[in-house]
């Protein structure tokens, strides 16, 4: 992989996405992977690096899992209301 | 008590401690096994040793107080091992064959009747109704109770003609197995859902939302200048899953939801192979508590099965050696253009030779 | 707070009859102002033919996006000690045994933190601890972790995997149903705890063709355990079964045969095992008489599903037949596989059965690497509009 990028660079690209999107669109844990890998470029970032950004993400309470007939990453609702 | 670090997927504990010492002395060295009695099962090892398993019906509903009776059970008969079936089924695991007449009183007593076993209905699975479910077009655990309250007979004896198993599931969403039953009961709606155009938008997303329709019924409508949808009203099969997705799609109606009744479905691969539960009443009214006439309806059904069926037939096979005209005929069920599928594949579900009894 | 004890003459009624009552589980713990709550909406309920609970949202315990199922009251100003009342789905122990000790435990913990009402077990098989608020999810995770328990899966990951009680108390299993159940799941904790497919995964493991635990109407993948040799007799046993009077051997099993591969001559029965294709009704029938072969293993399938959203799905044929040994490798290369395609391609809220009926068996196993085999349908296409591909000619050339 050349110069891949860094699990918190991931991980805060995936932040700004659920953020813009918040209210708008329901994202699921596939649908940052593939925006991230679009993002970054196939080179530099695989399907294993952005679960791992997505694990730090909920780890870390920025984001919280939601469910609206199937699961959904978003935030938590301190933070979206 | 110092705080320890919090613990993540650790997963289920490891089954073996939870078997009592005759299990794991002859663990995969079973021979054969008996059903001596309704609710009472002799399992063999190669060794000699005999294992018995006394099972009990539940509600399913249980509440801890009872666990813990179950427990105390356990411990004054097995050495503290007792394990739960598939169908919510309480067994209790002995070793000793004089303690089995107590423990069927003591269980009897407490209100838990011993059976289910071989030729007999077992337990009913179910969903949660409106106990806990927010999608249940009618309660779950009421119409089970009902149910088995007249079935009971069938659930201490071993008198019909195979096993036969019975389902209940409060919508189509059917997280209990009732699709391949011999008997399915299956909550329905059968009117559009209402929606709440206020509040639709700050609740749901509409491109999830619409996707969520299995004929595309659902279309992006202004209403009131907010965006919202429409529901092609000839295209709704109130699945229900516009709901799912989507709470201000309001599916539950106190007038218009009821029940339906299936059968001739099954799982096991004995003789036959495994397949769906057809439909035989499209509707019943939905008339808690006590659920009169789908009660009637299932007793009817069993009654005409067990009266019909030969040695080892299940509700399928006895239907399929008889032919859906005569089953109607016996049963004396109305058989009407609703029973017809017209979803995917719906052709494949006609009778597409001469082949008939006259 | 002085609670004032509900009226419920419509559930008063379930108390009534041979078959143990519900209601009266839910009264054992009438003292508490849920429980009176719980009874008085439900109670409502029966009165007005409609439920009123709310679904979904944001509940969970830290880190999980499975395991608990968000429920609300939609009359909280009514009932207010059930405004919230969610689910806790906890990993049952494989087989669901237990000792009376663990049993217990569990007790203790949910009246400490919850309602105290439980199913044992709900339909996937975890035990459902039903009714508690927000803030007593994590002491209620962090008590059940420090007695060995975890929670089970909910929304768009892989569901608690179950099994049958397998080869602990039963002569047909075959495979250690309860091994490779402990196995798996403890193998994929976090397709488990954190949802990241498009819909629900479920995995049964069944140790014969009975399937105790219907697996193949309910399962994404579903492992029934079968065998490949002779159906193993002892004609002594036969003769017994036939001298007992308890089966008319003919009758019973023969002509039950479905592909009438036996035959009974008043004294012997002879099996053409070469035709026997394993549905287990002449060793239901004799089960002292009759056992599976001793070359065991399970047959894979794929695909089963309830109705929601196109339509019900029995699972199909995908592996005719692979021993069950740990590791178990070549399965998990395979689940694996199957996870990291549809995860890619399948829809929101398509489920693998819906999946592989959109894009093709024939496409799915090209896509998956595995060889297609005549065991895996019922009979070829009878369509020909086929979408034939530019390798049939480059074969050719």
């Amino acid at each position: 992989m050349a110069d891949p990028v860094s699990v918190e660079e991931v991980a805060a690209a995936m932040f700004d996405l659920v953020k813009s999107t918040y209210g708008k669109k329901n994202l699921k844990a596939m649908d940052l992977t593939k925006a991230m890998i679009e993002q970054f470029g196939e080179d530099r970032c695989d399907k294993q690096l952005c679960k791992q950004a997505i694990r730090q993400l909920i780890d870390s309470g920025k984001c919280t899992y939601s469910y609206v007939g199937g699961s959904y990453i978003t935030l938590p609702p301190e933070a979206g209301s | 008590m110092s705080a320890s670090p919090r613990k993540t997927d650790i997963g289920p504990p490891h089954y073996e401690q939870f078997l009592p010492p005759i299990i794991k002395k002859n663990y995969g060295k079973w021979l054969y096994h008996e059903n001596p009695r309704p609710g009472v099962l002799v399992h063999v090892a190669e060794s000699g040793d005999k294992l018995y398993s006394v099972r009990a019906g539940t509600p399913r509903i249980l509440n801890v107080k009872t666990i813990r009776l179950f427990a105390d059970l356990a411990d004054k008969y097995c050495g503290g091992h007792l394990r739960f079936t598939s169908r919510n089924n309480v067994e209790f695991l002995l070793t000793d064959e004089s303690k089995i007449d107590a423990l069927i009183e003591e269980l009897h007593d407490l209100g838990f009747p011993v059976g289910g076993t071989g030729n007999a209905i077992s337990a009913i699975v179910h969903t949660q109704g409106w106990v806990h479910c927010h999608s249940a077009a009618t309660d779950a655990s009421g119409v089970v109770k009902s149910l088995m309250d007249e079935l009971y007979p069938h659930f201490v004896n071993m008198d019909l003609p195979a096993k036969l198993r019975i389902a209940f599931a409060c919508c189509l969403n059917m997280c209990g197995a009732v699709h391949c039953s011999d008997i399915a009961i299956l909550g329905v709606h059968t009117r559009v859902p209402e929606i709440d155009h206020a509040n639709l938008p700050k609740m749901c997303e509409l491109p999830t939302l619409i996707a969520s329709c299995p004929t595309g019924a659902i279309r992006p409508a202004t209403v009131d200048g907010q965006q919202s949808i429409h529901i092609e009203e000839h295209l709704c099969m109130y699945c229900g899953n516009c709901f799912t997705v989507c709470p201000a799609v309001k599916i539950n109606n106190a007038k218009t939801d009821g029940l339906s009744i299936w059968v001739g479905g099954k799982v096991s691969n004995a003789r036959t192979e495994p397949k769906f539960s057809k439909l035989v009443i499209p509707f019943l009214p939905n008339n808690p508590p006590r659920w009169p006439e789908t009660v009637e309806a299932v007793k009817h059904l069993v009654e005409v099965y067990a009266a019909n069926a030969r040695k080892y037939e299940r509700m399928s096979e006895w239907v399929e050696r008889i032919g859906w005209p005569r089953f109607f005929k016996l049963t004396g069920l109305p058989f009407t253009k609703y029973h017809i599928d017209d979803f995917t594949h719906a052709g494949e579900t006609y009778k597409r030779s001469a082949q008939l009894k006259h | 707070m002085s609670e004032k004890k509900r009226e419920t003459p419509l559930l008063d009624e379930l108390e009534k009859g041979p078959w143990p009552s519900f209601v009266r589980e839910l009264k054992k713990s009438a003292d508490t102002p849920v429980i009176q709550d719980l009874l008085g909406q439900l109670e409502r309920s029966y009165e007005e033919h409609l439920g009123h609970w709310k679904h979904g949202g944001i509940v969970g315990v830290m880190g999980y996006g499975g395991g608990v199922i968000g429920r609300y009251s939609d009359l909280p100003e009514e009932f207010p000690h059930i405004a919230h009342f969610h689910t806790m789905r906890v990993n049952q122990p494989a087989g669901w045994f237990y000792t009376s000790d663990a049993l217990r435990k569990i007790c203790d913990i949910w009246e400490a933190h919850g309602s105290g009402i439980t199913n044992m077990h709900g339909s996937t098989g975890d035990i459902i601890l039903l009714g508690t608020t927000t803030d007593q999810l994590e002491p209620v995770f962090s008590k059940l972790t420090e007695i060995g328990f975890d929670l089970g899966g909910s929304g768009s990951d892989m569901r608690t995997p179950s099994a049958c009680c397998g080869p602990a108390r039963c002569e047909w299993a075959c495979y250690d149903t309860l091994a490779a159940v402990y196995d798996f799941t403890q193998s994929y904790q976090d397709e488990l705890h954190r949802p990241a497919f498009p819909y629900k995964y479920k995995l049964k493991f069944a140790g014969c063709p009975n399937d105790c635990v219907a697996s193949v109407a309910r399962a994404d993948m579903s492992f029934i355990g079968t065998w490949k040799d002779d159906i193993q007799m002892d004609a002594e046993q036969v003769r017994q079964y036939a001298a007992s009077g308890t089966v008319d051997i003919q009758k019973d099993v023969c002509e039950r045969c479905p592909t009438r591969c036996m035959s009974w001559d008043g004294t012997n029965l002879t099996i053409d095992n070469s035709e026997c294709v394993k549905c287990m009704h002449c060793i239901n029938v004799m089960p002292k008489a009759l056992r599976p072969g001793k070359e065991r293993g399970c047959t894979v399938l794929i695909g089963a599903k309830a109705p929601i959203v196109g339509g019900a799905l029995l699972s199909s044929v995908f592996v005719p037949f692979i021993e069950m040994e740990p590791p178990y490798s070549d399965l998990k290369e395979l689940l694996e596989a199957i996870w990291d395609l549809w995860s890619e391609h399948g829809k929101n809220r398509e489920r693998v059965g819906e999946f592989i009926q959109r894009v093709g068996l024939g496409n799915f196993l090209e896509q998956i690497g595995l060889e297609p085999v005549p065991e895996m349908i019922a009979h070829p296409r009878t369509n020909p509009y086929i979408f034939f591909g530019e390798e049939l000619h480059e074969k050719q050339a």
